[in-house]
């Protein structure tokens, strides 16, 4: 096992960021393998920009992942895996959501004609190349399917689960997310979550 | 974390954030009392102490109006022997430190413990303040741990300390110490029942003043020489061996490396991580002790070396000490930090910055060119709009900010003194408005300063958590010399930018719990203000005369916007049954004249690719119905009317109801519970 294993959780105010980074380090309590996290909390409800620092290992000693040093940046939003990719390693793993969330100021920019479009997702998405692999996860549609359309992140978190380097159980991350989310939506997340592990081993 | 983790009667390891931390040591050491103002990064503790509330029935809780009231909440009950605990932010405890230096004098009798929580890097406070100078200046013991477990160990340890020698007991923290979650081991949880105490066989006077004062403080110097003496053998100060590949004990005769490295907090973590990645030896001191600081431990540790590095955020306090301490044992040593020009007073360090120094000094090379790395990353993720802090959808405050601006027409033509709250965030885009903006309650005492001497009319803003915490003094005075300044108070019902907390004028208290809702206009009526113009945030258009009724007005005159903060607001309305009724765009109506979006920026509204039209994205918009206000071609409506509705907003449960007699709404309260543990 690679030790630390550096994970880069990121996305927008609201989307459940905490959440997700939560949900791993319960699994990693249940375990019994250590894990530390950074976090920031403060401003994130305002569609703000979200990143955890997430380290798992013996060797896990700080809690913020070094420049260049994640394994793995997992983002509800594909701009939020681009505005951390320093973190990644190279040869790390981007794993986004394929969904764009604008920010207001750039809507704001487009209205009074400053730029000429939103950022694409292809722009995003060749950038983020650059710097590493890329796994493209239909979040929503996959949520959707597994009946509800907010459990997008528990359906990210599954698709890291199935990176091979991933240094938890699936079963505990489920066992986790049992525990961790509201009793009306366990069956729901966990669906979700098996349906993340699906779309990356596929 | 779950609450499980923190109320858990077994003991066993829980993944929790080191503000959670706190609050299961301080319940497995039985504190009684806690009262806490919010402010971040220390919000989580009051907020866990919340939830914890209505599981408890032996600890008493209170949302204090401010920091000082806090303090001297937990004091009062360690006066009378119970144990006790409060936090505040950097910034808070300026508010607090009167008591605090006037309670070190007369010491306490329950164990009482305060967190101060700094913010190197101004993450979300006003200034980058060294709160280890409190410890300092007042003689107080200040401790600092540097992980989740350690804040655990320290919280149980401290408060023993504190009735040990009657004491308030520090704890300092900086950012990356409360907002970090890591495996914390759960220790013995065994409550006992709340008991009042006879004050009459405990009495005893906590008073400094004159005499009594000067006496105080030779004990209180006494007292700390005391600490200084038992806290060098304690284990919080720890001095360890990096041996180039681990972190080890010293064995008895062994020399080691001729140099040193001192630190303590979340910089003792970064350098260990620093000195495994350059796999070069030293000796490495951790401080758990800030003060009184250690100093015959420092000094053995320093004597017999050539170099020592010492790793601490903001200013060189640990390194002043070493300094003064090296005079006398090793005048001869070479001392790394600031003052040497290595490392910088600004800002919170990383492994990569702390990696550079130590590599710079030892003539290391970096293990890796972060440099090189940082400027390909930086240029790739330049295409990026920035993603700054802006109102929710359906804020209020961005509604009266916006009603404000056009009473106003130009803002050449006055002074705007801001203050601290979500509507701070006035100075950002798309308002970019604001003249000053100091500290909490600010904006009444500059005002009127700048009422004298500015050609211009003063407007002031303030919201109702500032209010009750410093904003009072300030609207007294402004009464009392009748000053010319306009204002607004943004009644938002909670201390919305710290997570929504319960404030004087909110009818809950700590823990939901019933409490006496102060009515705010009753209070400025009290307080002899004459003009009081009562507007309701959403009403944009019509609020626009309203405002400028009011700065017309010579002399204090108050406007007061009311309406919940729309986090609050929607949260309840969705537990008690409300959906949200969001409104949308008729494509056909829409002449892109972008009202809705320029000088509005609602981040549910964006604009569609296709048509260049503008659109509302429905899981975002809350209908609050102000956009629909501002446009000019009556474009955008509310869905209300496919319910067979009216086309306005429903955002009152009970007027909700009524809408949905016609329709149905069946997931939604499952969906509010799921989007709330996910927010
Ligand atoms: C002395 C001090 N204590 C706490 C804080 C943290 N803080 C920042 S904004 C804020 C909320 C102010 O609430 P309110 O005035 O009601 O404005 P709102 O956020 O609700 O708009 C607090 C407590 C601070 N900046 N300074
Ligand atoms: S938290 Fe409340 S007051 Fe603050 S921006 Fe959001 S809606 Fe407005």
């Amino acid at each position: 096992m690679k030790d630390p294993f550096n994970m880069i959780t990121c996305g927008v105010g609201g989307q459940g960021v905490v959440r997700m980074s939560n949900v791993i380090g319960e699994a990693c309590a249940r375990t019994g393998l250590n894990v530390l996290s950074g976090e920031l909390h403060g401003l994130s409800q305002r569609s703000g920009s979200v990143v955890i620092h997430q380290r798992i290992g013996k060797r896990a000693i700080s809690p913020l992942v070094p420049y260049g040093e994640a394994d793995v940046i997992l983002a509800l939003e594909p701009m939020e895996a681009l505005r951390y990719i320093h973190f990644l390693r190279p040869g790390g793993t981007v794993i986004t959501n394929t969904a764009l969330t604008h920010p207001p100021g750039e809507t704001s920019e487009l209205a009074r004609k400053e730029i000429d479009g939103y950022v694409s997702y292809d722009e995003v998405v060749q950038n983020i190349r650059e710097m590493g692999d890329l796994i493209e996860i239909d979040a929503l549609d996959l949520a959707i399917e597994a009946g509800n359309a907010l459990v997008v992140n528990t359906v990210m978190v599954g698709a890291m689960t199935a990176l091979p380097d991933f240094p938890v159980e699936a079963e505990e991350v489920r066992k986790a997310i049992e525990v961790s989310v509201p009793k009306g939506a366990v069956d729901a997340n966990l669906k979700g979550f098996d349906l993340g592990i699906k779309a990356v081993n596929e | 974390m779950a609450l499980k983790d923190v109320m858990d009667t077994e003991e066993r390891d829980a993944y929790m954030l080191t503000n959670e931390a706190v609050v299961r040591a301080a319940l497995e050491a039985d504190v009684k009392v806690v009262s806490f103002y919010p402010g971040s990064p220390q919000t989580e503790i009051l907020d866990t102490f919340e939830k914890v509330l209505p599981h408890m029935d032996d600890l008493r809780m209170e949302i204090a109006t401010n920091e000082k009231v806090a303090l001297e909440t937990v004091a009062g009950a360690s006066m009378v022997g119970m144990r006790s605990l409060t936090s505040m932010k950097s910034v808070g405890t300026n508010v607090a430190s009167d008591a605090l230096y006037s309670l070190a004098y007369t010491g306490v009798k329950g164990g009482c413990l305060c967190l101060i929580a700094d913010d190197p890097h101004c993450h979300s406070s006003q200034s980058e303040q060294d709160g280890r100078w409190f410890g300092y200046t007042s003689y107080l013991p200040m401790l600092e741990p540097s992980t989740p477990q350690e804040m655990a160990d320290m919280v149980r340890y401290a408060f023993d300390l504190s009735e040990e020698f009657g004491t308030i007991v520090l704890i300092r923290t900086t950012t990356r110490v409360n907002h970090q979650s890591s495996i914390v081991r759960l220790g013995p949880l065994n409550r006992t029942p709340f008991e009042e105490i006879s004050w009459k066989e405990n009495r005893r006077p906590y008073i400094t003043v004159g005499e009594a004062a000067r006496q105080a403080k030779a004990v209180l110097m006494d007292k700390i020489e005391r600490m200084k003496r038992e806290l060098e053998g304690s284990d919080l100060n720890r001095i360890v061996l990096f041996d180039g590949s681990e972190l080890r004990e010293i064995e008895g005769n062994e020399e080691g490396p001729s140099i040193g490295l001192i630190s303590a907090g979340p910089c003792y973590l970064y350098s260990i991580e620093s000195l495994m990645k350059l796999g070069t030896p030293m000796k490495v001191m951790k401080l758990g002790v800030i003060n009184p600081i250690p100093e015959r431990l420092v000094g053995e540790f320093i004597k017999d070396l050539d170099r020592v590095i010492i790793v601490e955020e903001l200013f060189p306090y640990i390194e002043g000490f070493v300094k003064g301490i090296a005079k006398d044992v090793n005048p001869d040593i070479e001392i790394i930090g600031k003052g040497s020009g290595h490392f910088s007073e600004a800002l919170e360090y990383n492994v990569p910055i702390v990696t550079r120094a130590i590599a710079g000094v030892t003539g290391l090379d970096l293990p890796f060119d972060h440099e090189a790395h940082l400027e390909k990353a930086g240029e790739l993720a330049s295409i990026l709009p920035a993603r700054l802090p802006l109102f929710c959808a359906g804020c209020p405050h961005r509604a009266t900010l916006w009603s404000l601006q056009r009473a106003i027409r130009d803002k050449e033509n006055l002074f705007l003194a801001n203050d601290i709250g979500c509507y701070s965030m006035a100075c950002l885009e798309p308002m970019s408005w604001s003249d000053s903006l100091i500290c909490m309650g600010a904006s009444m005492g500059i005002g009127a300063g700048a009422q004298y001497a500015a050609k211009e009319k003063v407007v002031a803003l303030m919201g109702d958590s500032t209010l009750f915490h410093a904003g009072l003094p300030g609207i007294a005075n402004a009464v009392h010399n009748n000053d010319d300044i306009t204002l607004v108070i943004l009644d938002n019902a909670v201390t919305a930018m710290t997570g929504q907390q319960s404030h004087p004028a909110n009818p809950k208290g700590a823990g939901g719990f019933d409490a006496r809702k102060i009515d705010i206009e009753g209070v400025l009526k009290g307080l002899g203000v004459e003009k009081i113009v009562n507007i309701s945030s959403y009403d944009a258009i019509a609020n626009i005369r309203k405002v400028k009724e009011a700065i017309d007005h010579d002399g204090p005159a108050v406007i007061i916007s009311h309406q919940e903060c729309a986090l609050y607001h929607f949260r309840n309305y969705r537990h008690r049954g409300g959906k949200i009724v969001p409104f949308r765009v008729d494509k056909e109506k829409c002449e892109k004249a972008y009202n809705c979006i320029r000088d509005f920026m609602c981040p549910a509204i964006s604009i569609d690719e296709v048509d260049g039209k503008a659109q509302i994205d429905p899981e975002i918009c809350v209908g609050c119905g102000v956009c629909a206000r501002l446009c000019g071609y009556k474009a955008i409506g509310s869905t209300a009317v496919d319910m067979g509705g009216e086309d306005r907003p429903y955002i009152e449960v009970d007027d909700y109801m009524e809408l949905a007699k016609g329709g149905g709404s069946q997931t939604e309260k499952e969906e509010g519970v799921q989007k709330e543990v996910s927010e």
